[in-house]
């Protein structure tokens, strides 16, 4: 107790601890006991050792697997390590010499994975008892990895567990899915559960370095005790807690700097501006950029001018003009990626924890920092987490234990306002290289400039903190019976500030001009509360080799938030962005009315369940679970359902006949699992309720200089929705093979979602409304997930290790209000992900060539334009009915249209290997796709994404990129910019997207394999390190996303191919917010 | 086990099962209604609640953007970044974008495979309210006063109708739906009968009158809210639409009971009856109340004066300023606009007023149909017009009106806030006919002034918050001139008079028998209008066609008239061409060699070939071009292609042609085909 006291009084101070734990550990003596621990095939490094009683005595072995431990005389020792049965050796069978015993100990491989204990709803189990689809991954696997959130850092961790981002703003962190597409519906998700220690969470608030180890349930039969919030799979997170033992300090940091994944790079101003006038050209319009223009591009390149643009041609004689239009005047030349986005910035994370514990009683508290620094040049964006946590365990009596834990996040994030889709959108396709970035007084440009906007037009702020409290209350009066209350309460709260500020522009001579005139601080305030009871009772019993648990139990939660907004005009210090130091009256004298809103929001389920589970000498396995739900997003005659799931399994590697004949196999395992649970996440809270939309001083149509109130009318809905089903069928094996040295599993499922909320059947527009949703469209998605892992140890110390996890799935549409068969929505029999499109016969190189192809069809390709000539695409008339079209662009009649590829995400794959040797540790994870098609065009009809083509039919909204995008065809053998007969692209045309219809030729191959991490580490031995009181010191290099396997163009990145701008039409789709490269380095220290 | 005593036993097995069954006791809990939404039993009953909705259709029934959209058009319910309201005549004989119109192409505007062109969204938001509204207003539940009630309920029928003309003029015959319909295929699909167009007018002017009944003379001083006047001004509207229509068209498959009229292959439109027993009575019934109503408007609002001056800081001209003031409400024949703040909802066109009109391109048939300032036709002889080698010289002695609006190179298009704007053309330049970007594009060579405001500060891109201009009475005066002569075949006294007043505002002589005894119809040619049937009309009714054009262009109303008087048919076997600027006379010597490029099959051609005509062909540069053939029309795209989904939903079988839904005619029943006749 003492000594407790002292260091945690002391404890900010990492050099005053080392010093206690120096001078402690100097006295404690009496008898030395020094020895080998070896298994069967060599000494085991890193393995622990133990005065049984004395909690604050234990030491590592060496990389020479030696051991050096004090004890006094009859005290028993425990060696233990990861793999291996722990053995126990009392002094009192040896004899010393001269005060030291040598004991060699040997350590048997234990069938360890197996006898793990996993984490699964209201409790846990052997994993060799395991009848449902559950995985598994420790905290350790997710150390020092330099990411901001830890969903990063699972990614291709889990078979079966999808973790995409398709965007690296700190806004926009990771989706995730558990076994592909759950729902199809646009008024319910189907997103996993995640539960840290019971209770729902954040993942990106939580300090990875708190985890022990993260549970994933898979199937029905291992999640539906949880009712109507795990239809789609749950996420248990289990945070670390004190154990019995001395005070145990670990401090960790991560020093690194982060750089893009990939940059598109422009062409110079100069090319540019030739291949703009080129579409202009094949439009049959005028340049763009006329000659004077393009001289004075040339001119600037090369230096003989040092202006970046010219004033006003227009301006009135004797006036100050302010510079012309950037697009129509502008000769600069400038990389708007480059100028926009950092190749490198710097960032840190801090990690300190201290526990310990007695025989009753046990502690746990971390704090953690990180501070990272975003990408952006102009404005800085920023991401900052402070974590803390403390866990308390203690016994009260004999039977009666109580826990009390409490985890607060706070999370800061500081963007310019001026981000968003829109700041992607400007970079991609008004970021032109002669837009001038500085004007010649050295100003940033006037008009248009988003860098202007970013970097003065204010800021979004938010910063938010959860504070989870959780008290729970064990009895347990007889052996085998458990009773556990357990009460959570979570709140949440944050505060979003933004701010716009009035930017300036300055005119030929250095003078400011107000540009954008809004001024207006914004203020939200948004507070959740959620609570959640749990009561469980549990008994279990062994009778000779029948094994029974039993659990009933009941949960509650209540969930309500509130939020409030207040925003007013005219900041009157730009300083001083605040609502209190706001005139209210616009840049032009209006006085504005503040904008105010604020609502309240709630939603509860209730639930009671069971759970029995049966086994027979460990052999055969059966368990089964029934939950009865209640949700209030349904009215009361819909509102409650049962899920009941089954499932079993046969060991059979336990079976005699198994054993006697099969030696290199350990484990063979056979699980079945079947179950339903419902779906109550509708994207309403009260998806049965009719209401009018009602917008205060909202109104677009001004009266009397101010914004009306306004109101329209409801959306209908359908009273009588319920519950969705989702039906889940596992089937698995699990194995290992050579002393478990090699195993692993397979999953085979097939998972129903049923009565989704889909659109009601198409009806007569004469409805005039959207058709509310009803509980009318099914799917399946079915899919296998392997995962595999070799561990051995070699004689001369090196640890080694791969693993592999591997999953695929694929969604087929079974059910759906498509009576037509229109190809442009989802067609019951149908996967999902497909990509319809025309297949190209090739680019015409000739006038000729064209026409001999146009004659081939009565309708000569109108369907997709006009003026067809050289350098266009020549789409196949292959239904041969001489016209070229989509037919009636149903199922039943596509005309040339054909299933071209599939854009489901195919074979995820992980894969890790891991060195050691004698200190020296080395990793590496790989991550990826192995298969996807990817159409990254634009959306059906408009066909004009400009971040794929380059030039489009919009002039303002068409670009430029170094690589693929210059390969177009060029038939005139005097063209600038080089003849190019055999390009990639067909000729750039301003003015019509007719050669940018889907097809054959421009489908992508979005699969990639990425390096997701590699980490060097070096373990300094225990020897130097005992010295100077520290357990374990790693130091640590280490790096994610470092390198890359993929065939998408260079302008994308295969992970973010589908974010950036979508809205706009499938506008810039895949220009988003960069992924970063990290190079860390960092140390990782206990005491 | 040894610390066990039993009354702790107990006590924690009270405790545990009391946890247990507390949850039930919460049932009730799960019972949650809607916090903070209010439900409709609570809503439209209290008079601002019926003026919130009211107003929110104005612009638009889509919440989640109300600043785009609507059923009333505004500049900025065309878009941000457009020339706005002034846009909206594009593209026709007045004026033309960057690109040819596919409208003008039978070979490219193809029949839509969506449920393209049949749409009642609009048309629910009225009937909701109107449904929920109509009978708590009979029985007296609606709280709040009395006039404010009726107005917006005259507001939400005002609506109601602009929805439905709109539908009429693309469509033809149309379903007519006053009721919120239930979810239900049967009912709905019954509800897609089409009905025969002259009742769908007629349901128009009966909830005009509703509105014009409902509605207040002035309810707000602002102008902001409809009127009364905006119902009559409508009803004229419609009325003249439908009876010059039915006047046009009568006998052909884009009337009732024409020849091939489509209606009557479904049998409840078969052997429909006209009203008024037959077309000519009701073409007479139409132009009738067309006149009823443009009268009550034109004898209650008098015209703004016109000073004639164009550029002046200090001394206003109100027929000038009227297109493009702030605060439009002091104008009396500004009958609703739309206002824009710095801050809110601002658009670009003062800084494309400044410049080429976004692209919008003003036609030599344009300049050219407006006369002299003595009342001739410019060919006339002894008209004094200056020719068209210059832009200066169109103007020179012209009708006021082209005067005041047509662009001059040279000409100060800023007077006062110099610099403020960041897109600001100070002076006028020579038009930039070889500018690709539609922004900075003068594609006729012709741009106008009409809305122009020379406030420097406006000229910010896309922070133009100038006023814009929804119902203008000047309309009615029109009207009625055009209905009575239409209905009688000759002027009356009203008509004389308004005929009259128009022309001494715009600065002619008002002596319209002037023009009308000097007007060469085959000299006319170049206006669409002079048409109607393919054959020229009458040099009265082509004046009275002229004075409407000259005085409403860019308005956005020149493709409703040249549809309804059917202007377009000579266009079927005579392409024609759309023309600007006379280029290649002494108007060439503006430009450079290389911003003047020609050659029909020069890539690098910009300006079409001096072999095709002295004056510039936007669309006839570069023989590839579709354009090249010239503007081409077939009757078909009188009306729109209903979307062929339409077709399949309400039919069976995956047969177009069981829906009670019949296709307008010319348009097959096949997506992607082109019109037939």
């Amino acid at each position: 107790m003492m000594k407790q006291l002292l260091i945690s009084n002391k404890a900010r101070t990492i050099l005053v601890l080392l010093f206690l734990l120096f001078s402690y550990t100097s006295f404690a003596q009496s008898l030395v006991v020094q020895g080998v621990v070896r298994d069967d095939k060599g000494v085991i490094p890193g393995a622990t050792v133990k005065v049984q009683g004395q909690t604050n005595t234990a030491v590592l072995t060496n990389v020479s697997g030696a051991y050096k431990i004090n004890a006094s005389a009859g005290a028993i020792l425990e060696i233990s390590f990861i793999g291996y049965n722990t053995r126990q050796i009392s002094l009192k069978d040896f004899k010393a010499n001269q005060g030291v015993y040598t004991i060699d100990v040997d350590l048997e491989t234990s069938n360890s994975n197996l006898n793990e204990v996993v984490v699964v709803g209201f409790g846990t189990q052997k994993k060799i008892d395991l009848t449902g689809s559950v995985a598994t991954i420790s905290g350790k696997a997710l150390e020092d990895r330099p990411v901001v959130n830890v969903l990063q850092s699972l990614e291709g961790m889990v078979p079966g567990l999808n973790i995409t981002q398709t965007n690296g703003a700190f806004d926009s962190p990771p989706s995730i899915n558990v076994r592909g597409i759950g729902s199809i519906s646009s008024a319910s998700s189907a997103s996993p559960l995640i539960l840290i220690d019971g209770m729902d969470g954040s993942l990106t608030a939580l300090n990875p370095d708190d985890i022990e180890s993260i549970t994933v349930l898979k199937d029905a039969a291992a999640s539906s005790i949880y009712g109507s919030r795990a239809a789609f799979g749950v996420i248990l997170v289990t945070t670390k807690k004190g154990k019995a033992g001395n005070v145990r300090v670990t401090y960790s940091n991560n020093f690194h700097y982060t750089s893009p994944v990939a940059l598109p790079k422009s062409v110079d101003s100069y090319t540019f501006a030739l291949a703009f006038n080129e579409a202009d050209a094949n439009g049959n319009s005028a340049p763009i950029f006329d000659a004077p223009h393009l001289q004075r591009i040339q001119d600037y390149l090369s230096g003989k001018i040092t202006t970046t643009d010219i004033p006003n041609p227009t301006a009135a004689p004797g006036t100050i003009p302010q510079w012309a239009d950037g697009y129509a005047y502008g000769n600069d030349n400038v990389d708007w990626y480059k100028t926009s986005f950092a190749s490198s910035v710097f960032s840190q994370e801090h990690n300190l924890s201290i526990s310990g514990g007695d025989a009753k009683t046990t502690y746990y508290l971390s704090g953690n920092y990180l501070g990272q620094q975003g990408l952006l040049t102009f404005s800085p964006d920023l991401y900052k987490r402070y974590g803390l946590s403390a866990k308390i365990n203690t016994k009260i009596s004999d039977y009666v234990s109580l826990n009390y834990g409490l985890r607060e996040a706070r999370e800061e994030r500081q963007q310019p306002g001026a981000e968003g889709a829109g700041f992607y959108e400007n970079l991609g396709r008004q970021g032109w290289p002669t837009l001038p970035l500085y004007d010649p007084n050295g100003y940033l440009f006037n008009a248009p400039s988003f860098a202007l906007g970013l970097r003065d037009g204010g800021l979004n702020k938010h910063q938010q903190d959860l504070l989870d409290q959780q008290l729970s209350l064990v009895i347990e009066p007889i052996k085998g019976w458990k009773t556990i209350a357990e009460l959570h309460y979570t709140t949440m709260n944050y505060f979003d500030h933004s701010d716009s500020q009035v930017t300036y522009n300055h005119d030929t001579a250095g003078n400011p001009i107000v540009s954008s005139s809004g001024s207006s601080v914004s203020e939200t305030a948004h507070k959740e509360n959620n609570y959640l009871g749990n009561f469980t009772t549990s008994y279990e019993k062994n009778i000779n080799k029948h094994y029974f648990h039993v659990l009933v139990g009941s949960q509650i939660q209540s969930f309500q938030y509130r939020d409030v907004m207040a925003s007013r005009q005219g900041i009157i210090v730009p300083d001083l962005p605040t609502i209190n130091t706001t005139s209210g009256v616009s840049a032009t004298g209006l006085v504005v009315p503040p904008s105010v809103s604020g609502q309240y929001q709630d939603w509860a389920t209730l639930g009671y369940f069971g759970r029995l589970n049966y086994s027979f000498d460990d052999k055969y396995l059966f368990e089964a679970n029934l939950r009865y739900d209640g949700s209030s997003r349904f009215r009361a005659a819909n509102r409650w359902i049962y899920l009941p799931s089954f499932s079993g399994g046969w060991v059979v590697s336990k079976e005699n006949f198994f054993k006697d004949n099969v030696k290199f196999m350990d484990l063979l395992k056979f699980r079945a699992s079947y179950g339903s649970i419902g779906n109550t996440n509708t994207n309403s809270y009260y998806p049965t309720y009719i209401t009018i939309p009602v917008q205060s001083a909202n109104g677009g149509w001004l009266v009397n200089g101010a914004q009306p109130n306004v109101a329209s009318a409801p959306q209908p809905v359908s009273t009588s929705l319920t519950w969705e089903t989702v039906k889940t069928l596992n089937l698995a094996v699990d194995f290992g093979f050579l002393n478990n040295r090699l195993n692993g599993s397979f999953d085979w499922f097939d998972r129903k979602t049923l009565n989704m909320l889909g659109p009601a059947v198409e009806l007569p527009v004469t409805y005039g409304v959207g058709v509310p949703p009803t509980n009318n469209t099914d799917l399946k998605t079915d899919g296998w997930e392997l995962s595999v892992n070799w561990n051995d140890r070699m004689q001369n110390g090196l640890g080694y290790g791969f693993g592999l996890s591997l999953s695929d799935n694929q969604t087929t549409i079974t059910r759906y209000p498509n009576p037509t068969g229109l190809l442009s929505t989802y067609i019951a029999g149908q996967k999902t992900g497909n990509i319809y499109g025309y297949t190209t016969l090739g680019i015409a190189k000739t006038q000729a060539e064209m026409d001999a192809h146009l004659a081939t069809s009565s309708n000569g390709q109108t369907f997709f334009g006009s003026a067809w000539g050289a350098g266009d695409i020549m789409y196949a008339d292959i239904n041969g009915d001489g016209k070229i079209d989509n037919g009636a662009n149903t199922l039943a009649n596509h005309g040339d249209l054909k299933v071209i590829g599939n854009n489901t995400p195919r074979y995820n794959v992980g894969f890790n290997m891991h060195f050691d040797y004698k200190g020296f540790d080395m990793s590496a994870f790989w991550q990826g796709v192995l298969k996807q098609d990817y159409w990254a065009g634009g959306t059906v009809g408009n066909n004009n994404n400009y971040y794929f083509w380059g030039i489009t039919d919009n002039v303002y909204f068409s670009t430029m990129l170094q690589g693929q995008q210059m390969n177009f065809f060029r038939g005139d053998p005097n063209d600038p910019l080089g003849q190019n007969l055999n390009s990639y692209f067909p000729r750039p045309i301003f003015g019509t997207n007719k050669n940018h219809f889907s097809q054959t030729a421009y489908l992508i191959n979005a699969a990639y394999l990425r390096l997701k991490n590699l980490q060097i580490g070096y373990t300094i031995p225990g020897a130097v390190l005992k010295s100077i009181g520290i357990q374990k010191l790693r130091v640590y290099m280490s790096g994610d996303n470092l390198f890359t396997i993929t065939k998408v163009p260079p302008q994308f990145d295969p992970e973010t191919i589908s974010g950036g701008q979508t809205g706009d039409s499938g506008r810039g789709q895949g220009n988003a917010y960069p992924l970063t490269k990290v190079i860390s380095f960092g140390l990782n220290v206990t005491f | 086990m040894k610390n066990f005593k039993n009354k702790n036993y107990i006590g924690l097995i009270v405790i545990a099962l009391s946890m247990f069954l507390a949850p039930s006791c919460k049932k009730n809990s799960l019972t949650i209604t809607p916090p903070s939404n209010i439900t409709p039993t609570d809503y439209l009953v209290e008079e601002s609640q019926l003026g919130a909705y009211a107003i929110q259709q104005y612009a638009g029934s889509t919440s989640v953007t109300p600043n785009v959209g609507g059923i009333l058009p505004s500049h900025r319910g065309v878009g941000q970044f457009t020339y706005g309201t002034f846009s909206l005549d594009a593209p026709t004989d007045n004026a033309v974008g960057t690109a040819q119109d596919n409208r003008y192409a039978p070979n490219l505007l193809l029949v839509p495979s969506g449920t393209n062109n049949w749409g009642f969204t609009d048309i629910y938001q009225c009937n909701y309210f109107l449904q929920t509204v109509i009978p708590r207003w009979k029985a007296g539940k609606i709280a709040g006063n009395a006039a404010n009630i009726s107005q917006y309920i005259g507001e939400m029928y005002f609506l109601r109708a602009y929805a439905y003309f709109n539908n009429l003029q693309n469509l033809g015959d149309f379903p007519i739906i006053k009721t919120v319909l239930p979810n239900d295929a049967a009912i709905l699909t019954a509800a897609s009968q089409r009905a025969p167009r002259s009742e769908v007018a007629r349901f128009i002017l009966s909830d005009l009158d509703s509105a014009a009944m409902l509605m207040q003379p002035q309810f707000d001083p602002g102008k902001n809210r409809l009127s009364k006047n905006c119902a009559l001004l409508l009803r004229s509207r419609v009325a003249l639409y439908e009876g010059t229509w039915e006047k046009y068209f009568k006998g052909t498959a884009f009337v009732p009971n024409g020849t091939n009229w489509p209606g009557a292959s479904k049998s409840y439109n078969a052997g429909y009856q006209f009203k008024s027993g037959s077309i000519d009575n009701e073409i007479q019934y139409f132009l009738g109340e067309a006149m009823t109503s443009a009268k009550a408007v034109a004898d209650a609002v008098a015209l703004v004066n016109n000073t004639g001056t164009i550029v002046s800081p200090n001394n206003e001209n109100p027929y000038f300023s009227m297109f493009s003031a702030v605060n439009m409400s002091g104008y009396s024949e500004v009958l609703l606009w739309r206002q824009a703040t710095s801050t809110l909802f601002t658009h670009n066109v003062p800084v494309y007023g400044q410049l080429g009109n976004d692209g919008i391109g003003w036609t030599r048939s344009l300049v050219e149909s407006f006369v002299m300032a003595n009342g001739l036709p410019i060919y006339a002889p002894g008209s004094g017009w200056a020719g068209d080698d210059q832009i200066t010289n169109q103007r020179t002695n012209r009708d006021g009106r082209l005067n005041l609006f047509l662009k001059e190179p040279g000409q100060k298009n800023v007077l006062v806030n110099f610099g403020q704007g960041d897109h600001e053309t100070d002076i006028e330049p020579i038009p930039y006919i070889y500018m690709s970007s539609a922004e900075t594009r003068y594609t006729t060579g012709y741009a106008i002034r009409k809305g122009s405001s020379y406030d420097g500060a406006q000229a910010k891109n896309g922070g133009g918050y100038t006023g814009s201009i929804t119902f203008r009475a000047t309309e009615a005066y029109l009207n009625y001139i055009e209905a009575c002569y239409e209905k009688n075949g000759s002027l009356d006294g009203s008509a004389t008079t308004y005929w009259q007043k128009i022309r001494t505002r715009a600065g002619i002589n008002p002596d319209f028998n002037v023009t009308i005894a000097a007007t060469n119809m085959a000299k006319e040619t170049l206006d669409w209008g002079a048409y109607s049937a393919g054959q020229l009309i009458s040099p009265t009714l082509y004046d009275i066609r002229r004075e409407r054009r000259d005085e409403l262009f860019a308005e956005g109303l020149r493709y409703m008239d040249l549809k309804r008087w059917r202007a377009m048919d000579q266009m079927i076997t005579t392409p024609a061409h759309i023309e600007g600027i006379n280029l290649w006379g002494s108007q060439k010597n503006s430009y450079t060699a290389s911003q003047i490029i020609y050659g029909a099959t020069n890539n690098n051609s910009v300006v079409s070939d001096p072999a095709l005509g002295t004056y510039l062909r936007p669309f006839e540069v570069k023989s590839s071009a579709d354009s090249y053939k010239g503007v081409r029309w077939i009757m078909a795209h009188y009306l729109n292609p209903i979307g062929i989904q339409n077709f399949l939903i309400t039919g069976t079988g995956g047969d177009p042609s069981t829906s009670p839904i019949y296709q307008n005619p010319g348009w097959p029943l096949t997506a992607g085909s082109v019109g037939t006749f």
